[in-house]
């Protein structure tokens, strides 16, 4: 009876560990035969998008046979964490894309590949856009391919903005607010209605009238960082920003830009115009597509346009991922095609050889801001500290200046930590 | 006689081995009852005490992004329980915890009791409509119930506002119900209130039914009002049941997380609004500072570790009585 159960129990582990052996041979076969990509779900929302990451998945797979490309589709709100657990745990993505604001803090930290000897076999790598490229950067090495940028654009009623004579091509924020005030004299009887709906603490917007009047968000002076909110000519912008809002929209002045969508408003007619990413034009419905066109911020310095929040992605190798294979991808994900479809979808591309001066989407981001370039700088957007800020001036619960000093008391101490 | 001396020895050799394999035999059977429970404990280690013994080890250590990678972090002794201790945050956000704890809990015990002692008054078919919907409450998952609560509290066009405005409270067009810490956490509260109702509802009833009718009866017959006859009859009988009730409560409530979260939403948490279940959150994961959050996550254990003191020790009476 003994010999038998010491048997079965010898069988029992052997099998365990055969089974475990073959598991972790199997991982191992999976690792070589396989590339994990990490997407945000930005492309997986329209046709033209994932046609282009299965063309650009069938062109790699054609130059490495047997290597399959396993795309996941992540949401901006969790993807760090999960990647997070993925450092930990040592299965990382071979290929991540990464907003181009939380890119610094995991450079700083190594979580990607160098790929600074690589960067001339990148298609178009010398004609990056500098602005998206310099976030792929860290002391001078590169980690970061840039994928896209998004334009931001006024997206607006054709129809309504000519019964009330409101300018289509505003030359200065001046005449945009009057154009405002024209469509709010009008359509404002309609309960709800928005000559402009902005969403009160979206910062991407607001934070352009602070950079349009020479403000910024934080500087670093002899290594250290300092808020900059309470800077005059920040302050100029701040006010600007609650002038116009209070003469545009009637959105809540605690809501944030997804909560609802611009588009959606827009689509329920109660919106002039919205405030956003180009691709919005998308998504304003059946009904007023026919009569929806797009302008850019104009600034309050005539002629001029505002700038713009400068958002985009970028594509890295984190670490413990087939370097080569990954670098493939991006190549191909990042062609000249693949940029031409981004392109053609109302993105700016990652290369300046394909800027048309009279795209719209272009002149948008002939002038654009970027956030500081501080490791700890995801953190101050983690913390709200803008969206806290921008909802304490709109309501009133703080002066500008009040508000301005709080935010840059805590973006100083955030970035210095 | 060499046959009798050779007996005896036997003898007293069986007799030796037949209280050996007795002596083993108890400790066998006595044994048992730790054998059956090995597996658990096995799996208790290994589930709960490993884990947390890594928990106290990060919590010593600095530990962000850079040791993440490496698998290692830095021995600091106590700079990440200084660094709490020290931070206004931390102590606006316990007290914050505290007083937003006892509002949840003072709710949902006083309408939790409320309705308890009204389904032992309606008739039987309104009791059943009543507690149906109670479970139907209960069984509504938090994430789902956070989105509805969300709909109708909604700025844009939320049900909540457009039926005050028709029932003449007031213009609520666009109001909104997130303007200020004090109203997020508000709205909070109703949505943890209205979820948490059900179990106490449930509980308390049972409990009721223990209460003599006789000693009611009597109270009553002595002229007792209602609310005497529940401070003075009712009450001390049920108050084993509210004494766990309401330390379950603290418990849940103290460490909550789901529902603030996503009703405030990931954009509109601050400083200003943190309860202790967010404010572990954003030290910990979202500013991938895990030994700080660590630490976090050792006072927040010791802070309901004493908060159940009264739970652990009403049961331990209870373990005692029985």
């Amino acid at each position: 009876m003994k010999v038998r159960i010491i048997v079965a129990a010898a069988l029992a582990i052997g099998l365990a560990v055969a089974a475990s052996s073959a598991s972790g041979g199997t991982v191992g076969l999976k690792a070589s035969k396989s590339i994990t990509v990490w997407l945000q779900t930005d492309a997986s929302s329209s046709p033209a998008w994932l046609a282009l990451t299965a063309a650009t998945n069938a062109q790699f797979q054609k130059d490495h046979p047997g290597v399959t490309v396993n795309v996941q589709y992540q949401t901006w709100g969790s993807h760090l964490q999960k990647f997070d657990a993925t450092l930990a745990g040592g299965n990382t993505p071979d290929v991540i894309e990464m907003g181009n604001t939380e890119m610094t803090k995991y450079m700083a930290a190594g979580a990607f590949q160098d790929l600074t000897a690589d960067k001339a076999s990148f298609p178009n790598s010398s004609t990056w856009l500098a602005g998206l490229a310099a976030s792929g950067k860290y002391n001078g090495k590169l980690y970061g391919v840039p994928y896209y940028a998004g334009s931001r654009l006024i997206t607006y009623r054709t129809d309504q903005f000519k019964a009330t004579g409101a300018s289509t091509d505003p030359n200065s924020l001046a005449q945009l607010a009057a154009g405002m005030a024209k469509l709010n004299a009008k359509y404002g009887s309609k309960k709800g209605y928005s000559p402009m709906y902005i969403a009160g603490t979206d910062w991407y917007f607001a934070l352009g009238f602070v950079y349009d009047y020479g403000g910024s968000i934080a500087q670093q002076i002899s290594g250290k960082w300092k808020g900059t909110l309470e800077s005059p000519k920040s302050l100029a912008g701040l006010a600007a920003y609650k002038a116009f809002f209070n003469v545009a929209s009637r959105a809540s002045k605690t809501t944030d830009e997804a909560h609802p969508n611009p588009y959606d408003v827009y689509a329920q007619g109660l919106a002039g115009s919205i405030e956003g990413p180009g691709w919005y034009s998308c998504c304003v419905g059946k009904q007023y597509t026919p009569v929806t066109s797009q302008f850019v911020m104009p600034s309050h310095t005539a002629g001029q346009v505002m700038p713009g929040f400068l958002g985009g992605s970028d594509l890295a190798v984190p670490i413990g991922a087939d370097k080569a294979l990954g670098e493939d991808w991006i190549r191909d994900y990042t062609g000249t095609t693949a940029e031409k479809a981004q392109q053609a979808m109302g993105n700016i591309p990652n290369t300046t050889s394909l800027f048309n001066p009279a795209n719209v989407h272009e002149k948008a981001a002939s002038r654009s801001w970027f956030v500081p370039t501080s490791k700890n700088w995801v953190n101050v957007e983690n913390g709200n500290v803008l969206r806290t800020m921008l909802a304490q001036i709109l309501t009133g619960k703080l002066s500008v200046k009040q508000a301005a000093q709080t935010a840059d008391a805590n973006i100083t101490f955030t970035l210095n930590q | 006689m060499s046959g009798t001396t050779s007996e005896v020895p036997d003898a007293a050799g069986a007799l030796g081995s037949r209280r050996r394999r007795s002596a083993w035999d108890r400790a066998a059977r006595g044994s048992v009852p730790y054998w059956l429970i090995l597996p658990v404990a096995v799996a208790m280690v290994a589930i709960l005490a490993y884990p947390l013994y890594q928990l106290i080890v990060i919590s010593f250590q600095k530990y962000g992004l850079f040791e993440l990678i490496r698998h290692a972090g830095t021995w600091i002794g106590l700079a990440n329980y200084s660094s709490i201790l020290h931070d206004p945050v931390f102590w606006n956000t316990v007290v914050r915890t505290i007083v937003f704890t006892i509002v949840n809990v003072g709710l949902t015990m006083l309408f939790g009791t409320l309705i308890a002692l009204l389904l032992v008054r309606i008739s039987t078919v309104m009791r059943i409509l009543l507690t149906a919907g109670l479970m139907l409450v209960w069984a509504m998952p938090v994430v789902v119930a956070v989105q509805v609560w969300y709909w109708m509290t909604n700025f844009e066009n939320g049900v909540l506002n457009y039926a005050l405005t028709k029932l003449g409270v007031g213009d609520f067009f666009h109001h909104d119900w997130y303007v200020t810490p004090t109203s997020q956490l508000g709205m909070v509260t109703s949505l943890i209130v209205w979820g948490a109702i059900p179990f106490i509802v449930v509980a308390v009833y049972a409990g009721l039914a223990q209460v003599p009718d006789e000693l009611v009866d009597a109270a009553e017959v002595d002229g007792a009002r209602p609310w005497q006859v529940f401070l003075d009859v009712t009450f001390p009988v049920l108050k084993p049941i509210f004494l766990i009730l309401t330390s379950l409560s603290i418990i849940w409530d103290f460490g909550v997380f789901t529902q603030p979260f996503l009703l405030i939403g990931e954009s509109h948490v601050s400083t200003s609004n943190y309860l202790m279940g967010i404010y572990l959150y954003e030290e910990g994961y979202a500013k991938s500072d895990f030994g700080r959050g660590a630490a976090i996550s050792v006072l927040m254990l010791l802070m309901v570790a004493g908060l159940s003191f009264f739970y652990v020790r009403k049961m331990w009476r209870t373990e005692d009585v029985a």
